[in-house]
């Protein structure tokens, strides 16, 4: 039962994630003027679900918090408090608290100190709004009247009469602690109410719960028995009187009428006492009010048609209770409802793992075919069928990159509260879907990037009007899909990368030589060489010591990479670009210097086998070819991997690339080998990063082979030249 | 044969809890995940007790129970409210739906079992 308590747990910890981002959504709607009621209500059964969760595992303080900020919102749901832009602010806040106690529930962070804002969301419910001062700077404090009922509302009202049934009743202490054997026997006198039958409710049932405590009836109540012809049998007429142990807790027997209804009778007193004798007389002889001979067959008629309905409001499995089915829903298939399924996470990577096998096994088998064979139907119909079915797998992983950027409003409001800027967010694409292996990885880079661009991109408020901006930053968090590649962009509208200090402090760190001649680019990309930090005091926001170099390193083991554009004055964009899956790769085998390695197809542009001449040699270090009257420049990836290759560039192939960054340039491999889909398989943490290796895949006799990385392998030369070690192999 | 209870909550674990405590207790149980699933699921499962939650979105536990009562087949099964509110308002509300009972979350699941025995022999 504890395992499955856990995993029910586990479901009830990804709602309250999903619960989070949902509220957050709304609250942030709400800033935005949408106060509909929609949104409203979204938001409080957000916070609602979380709070019944939170209290059925036990989390005590996130139950606490969420009942408090829970009751604000019902207010403002129910209208009873204006939902003002203060005060969303203020629910902001809280919504802050309340992540933090989810948090804190998972085990991931202490229990955050919420006193102070139970205070406030109370004390804003109990006065019907935020107080003027709290107000502050509100443009239309609200007008609306304090709601002098919201506080009450708030409170467990155990002490006003219960609807669903009882009142209290005092029980005098001096008869309870009285005398020799123990208390006295309860008297329990119990007439239900008309309600009782009509919901389906059963007095009956009541009656035999209060005899499993050992209650005995001493007194059936007749006295209100209506002639036949009166009788109404959907009504309640019976009144029991019954005699429970008075060792028996009074709360116990209280919890049996826990559902009649308010207008039935239920009084729980000591047997001795006046209280108790003078209910007694009221009770009539049952025997006394059938007595006439006559009435005898009535009454036994009369009995029968009320166990009728009682046979009728409690069908048990066997009797035939009315089974008319309503036509209403009849033709709604129910497959229409239950559209979506959770898979354990680990059960879907094991899936994607077999299907990578499959992929590999299935170009072993292509190979040991001869070619005859391999040209019959049904490899290829596998080959498509296997491919399908990857696709398939991979799109089961694929999510909203919402999820990533969820946290991102309540980290630039934390950061505004640090820095004293105030930050708009923009979002763009955050619907756009990628592998949540990717979401899950790109949630620290992204963080990094944004309090980066939040501490030294955007400036002060004064610095901001002083250069005739919007005294408010803003960032642009946006996202899109081209071909296989994710697009994830951090863009702020600050001062832009101040280029002199970048080059004078790599100088100063011995990143770089001070008489290094760097293009813009190339010093804006310092920015990611592995030490730097530009701040000249270390903020407790952005320098933790790690810069933003772990951001293009966590990103490069995606397969991915880092750019970097800015304009001075006017801004810096990052620009995450990553795979769109971190699985599968259409790669064309090639050899260097004798080995096998994958180079990714989606680069290719054309193969040619240079002629001689075609190839020249512009200084020492560069080489450029020919192709058809345009120079491109050369890169040798065995000079960059250190083999040896003596080959002469004749009898060599040039494969043309295409990078994002460096646009086309000829690749010098030995020899084309095959083209062939090839299952990515992530090098080992231990092994240091190579630059220009983007991971290794089995081939299909079994030999591994490895990926490279052409944006890596292409992009400046520089990079190894001005970082020695770390960068190059 | 068990007693089957149709427990409906926007919350799957919620449901997954409800239906680990009852299974134990030896109820059948069958879920639905808001008011509009609970409707059909009824007609599909025709339960011997409906335990719904209030707050859920497309059509809230007061709307199902209305919906419920308002089809001659379901009158004589008893409801249960199974809900994180308390307030005599909701309550009163509720058993004017038609609601039989009213149960307070957290739950625990010895006295479910007995608050379900009180309506659903």
């Amino acid at each position: 039962m504890s395992d499955e308590l856990d995993e029910i747990q586990a479901i009830f910890f990804e709602e309250c994630t999903e619960g989070l981002t949902v509220a957050e959504e709304g609250l942030s709607a709400m800033q935005n003027g949408d106060t509909s009621a929609d949104t409203i209500a979204s938001v409080f059964r957000a916070v609602h679900s979380i709070k019944g969760g939170a209290g059925a595992f036990g989390h005590v303080a996130l139950t606490h918090f969420a009942h408090s900020f829970e009751n604000l919102l019902d207010a403002v749901r129910g209208g009873k408090i204006e939902p003002t832009l203060p005060l969303v602010k203020v629910m902001l806040i809280a919504f802050d608290t309340l992540s933090d106690h989810v948090s804190a529930a998972t085990g991931q962070a202490d229990v955050p100190e919420d006193a102070d804002m139970i205070a406030r969301l109370d004390g804003i419910l109990v006065a019907g709004g935020l107080s003027d001062e709290d107000e502050g700077l509100a443009p239309a404090p609200s007008a609306q009247a304090p709601a002098p009922d919201a506080a009450k509302a708030s409170e467990p009202s155990a002490e006003d009469a219960d609807p669903f049934g009882f009142e209290p009743v005092t029980v005098d202490i001096a008869q309870l602690d009285g005398d020799k054997g123990g208390p006295a026997d309860w008297l329990v006198r119990f007439v239900p109410g008309n309600g009782d039958l009509a919901n389906a409710g059963e007095p009956l049932l009541v009656v035999r719960e209060v005899e499993t405590l050992g209650g005995e009836i001493i007194a059936v109540d007749l006295g209100d028995m209506p002639g036949l012809r009166d009788l109404d049998t959907e009504s309640a007429y019976f009144g029991w009187t019954l005699r429970v142990p008075g060792t028996v807790e009074e709360s116990a027997i209280r919890d049996c009428f826990d559902f009649v209804s308010p207008e039935a009778v239920v009084e729980i007193t000591r047997e001795e006492g006046a209280v108790a004798m003078a209910a007694a007389p009221e009770l009539p002889d049952v025997r006394a009010q059938v007595d006439p001979a006559g009435d005898l067959d009535q009454m036994l008629s009369v009995v029968q048609s009320i166990a009728e309905v009682t046979a009728v409001a409690s069908p048990s499995p066997g009797t035939d209770a009315p089974r008319d089915v309503g036509t209403k829903y009849p033709d709604k298939p129910s497959e229409a409802v239950s559209q979506t399924i959770r898979v354990d996470l680990a059960k879907l990577d094991m899936l994607l793992n077999l299907v990578g096998e499959l992929v590999i096994r299935n170009s072993i088998l292509s190979d040991r075919l001869s070619s005859a064979d391999q040209q019959r139907v049904e490899l290829p119909e596998l080959a498509r069928l296997t491919r399908q079915i990857q696709d398939n797998v991979m799109s089961l992983r694929a999510q909203p990159i919402r999820q990533a950027f969820s946290r991102v409003p309540r980290m630039l409001r934390d950061l505004g509260a640090e820095t004293g800027k105030n930050i708009n967010l923009e979002t763009i694409g955050d619907t756009t879907e990628v592998d949540k292996g990717v979401i899950e990885k790109i949630g620290d880079p992204l963080t990094h990037m944004i309090r980066n661009a939040a501490d030294h991109g955007i400036e002060s408020a004064e610095e901001r009007i002083a250069a005739g901006k919007s005294p408010d930053g803003t960032i642009r968090l946006s996202a899109e899909q081209k071909g296989a590649r994710i697009f994830v962009r951090v863009k702020d509208d600050g001062r832009g990368i101040n280029r002199e200090k970048v080059f004078a402090k790599a100088v100063e760190k011995g990143i770089v030589p001070a008489d290094a001649q760097l293009s813009n680019e190339e010093i804006d990309q310092l920015i990611c060489a592995p030490g730097f930090s530009t701040a000249d005091t270390i903020s407790n926001i952005s320098g933790r010591g790690v810069g933003m170099d772990v951001v293009r390193s966590n990103v490069e083991a995606l397969g991915g990479r880092v750019e970097i554009a800015s304009v001075p004055g006017e801004g810096t964009t990052f620009t995450m670009i990553l795979p769109l899956t971190l699985a599968i790769l259409d790669g064309m085998i090639v050899r260097l210097a004798g080995q096998r390695f994958v180079l990714p197809l989606a680069h290719v542009i054309e193969t040619i086998q240079p002629e001689p001449g075609q190839v020249k040699r512009t200084t020492p270090n560069n080489e450029v070819i020919d192709m058809r009257g345009e120079y491109l420049p050369i890169k040798r990836a065995t000079e960059i991997f250190g083999l040896n290759d003596d080959r002469p560039i004749e009898d060599s192939l040039v494969v043309i690339v295409e990078s994002d960054t460096a646009g086309q340039v000829g690749l010098v491999v030995d020899t084309i080998d095959d083209r062939r889909e090839v299952v990515i398989k992530s090098l080992d943490q231990n092994l240091h990063p190579i630059r220009g290796l983007g991971g290794a895949t089995i081939l299909g006799d079994g030999s591994i082979a490895l990926i490279l990385d052409i944006e890596a392998l292409v992009a400046s030369p520089t990079q190894t030249r001005f970082s020695p070690k770390g960068m190059a192999a | 044969m068990s007693k089957l209870i149709l427990t409906v909550d926007d919350s799957a674990s919620m449901r997954m809890l409800l239906k680990a405590s009852l299974t134990a207790q030896g109820y059948r149980i069958e879920s639905a995940n808001d008011g509009e699933h609970g409707l059909e699921r009824m007609h599909e499962v025709k339960p011997d007790l409906l335990i719904t939650d209030i707050n859920m979105p497309k059509m809230d536990g007061f709307e199902l129970i209305e919906a419920v009562r308002a089809e001659g087949g379901f009158k004589g099964t008893p409801i249960l409210v199974l809900s994180t509110e308390f307030s005599d308002e909701k309550k009163t509300r509720a058993r004017n739906a038609g609601a039989t009972g009213w149960i307070t979350k957290p739950f625990e699941a010895e006295k479910l079992g007995a608050a379900i025995r009180r309506v659903c022999p």
